[in-house]
């Protein structure tokens, strides 16, 4: 059973208590300064124990990032976070981006087969 | 008459309402949106694919630019253009022989 990559984890590697902030910012793809700066307001402004509780349950329930997860790419990094966030509009990216392919290969597709034709053409008034 | 009132209209609220309405959110967000190990792989599969092709097609483009600046007009209207004009261009450089 590999790794699933759609899944939330705590970041060890970037963790400053428990890793559960640097969790967050991987898997969404937020910075993870911004993430850590607005759970210390959240927690002034009212949400005193409530943080915590969550940051607590979360850091005891979440699994820790397995290893081979860990040698991403950024660009990879960056896929799964778009997958993370929608599936489906990766999709659409993906067929959109063969759709251009496609298009693409019928330019030179076009090209190629009547520069033959041109030629045999040619080839035909030279005799 | 309030008393008889009220417990009758809070408690199918309370107990069949709320639990009706809290499975109902449970099984469509497990019936949602569940990517499994499979779909991941073909996924991941699928973009790695779209990126190789299109470097395969930039290179292609690339070489037939290289050997005829304005292919693509060719291929668009190859009538309109008429014969293609090789003299013009320069004369494609050869790699070897």
């Amino acid at each position: 059973m590999s790794a699933k990559h759609t899944k939330f984890y705590l970041d060890k590697e970037n963790r400053k208590w428990k890793g559960v902030c640097a969790g967050i910012a991987d898997y969404t793809g937020v910075d993870v300064t911004i993430i850590r700066i607005g759970l210390v307001i959240l927690t002034f402004v009212g949400g005193f124990p409530w943080t915590f509780i969550a940051y607590w349950v979360a850091a005891w329930l979440a699994p820790v990032k397995p290893r081979e997860l860990a040698g991403e790419t950024p660009e990879q990094t960056k896929f799964w976070q778009g997958v993370r966030a929608s599936p489906a509009r990766t999709v659409r990216d993906v067929r959109s981006r063969f759709r251009e392919i496609d298009r693409r290969l019928a330019e030179v597709e076009t090209y190629v087969t009547s520069s033959n034709s041109r030629l045999a053409r040619e080839i035909e008034q030279l005799r | 008459m309030e008393e008889v009132i009220i417990p009758i209209i809070v408690v199918p609220i309370l107990f069949i309402g709320l639990p009706w309405l809290v499975f109902h959110y449970i099984t469509r967000w497990k019936t949602a949106a569940t990517l499994t190990t499979d779909d991941e792989r073909l996924m991941e599969e699928l973009y790695d694919l779209a990126r190789r092709l299109d470097d395969r097609m930039c290179s292609i483009e690339r070489i037939m630019t290289a050997e005829n600046p304005n292919w693509r007009q060719i291929a668009c209207d190859p009538a309109a253009t008429g014969i293609e004009d090789r003299r013009a261009a320069p004369e494609p450089r050869r790699i070897g022989l």
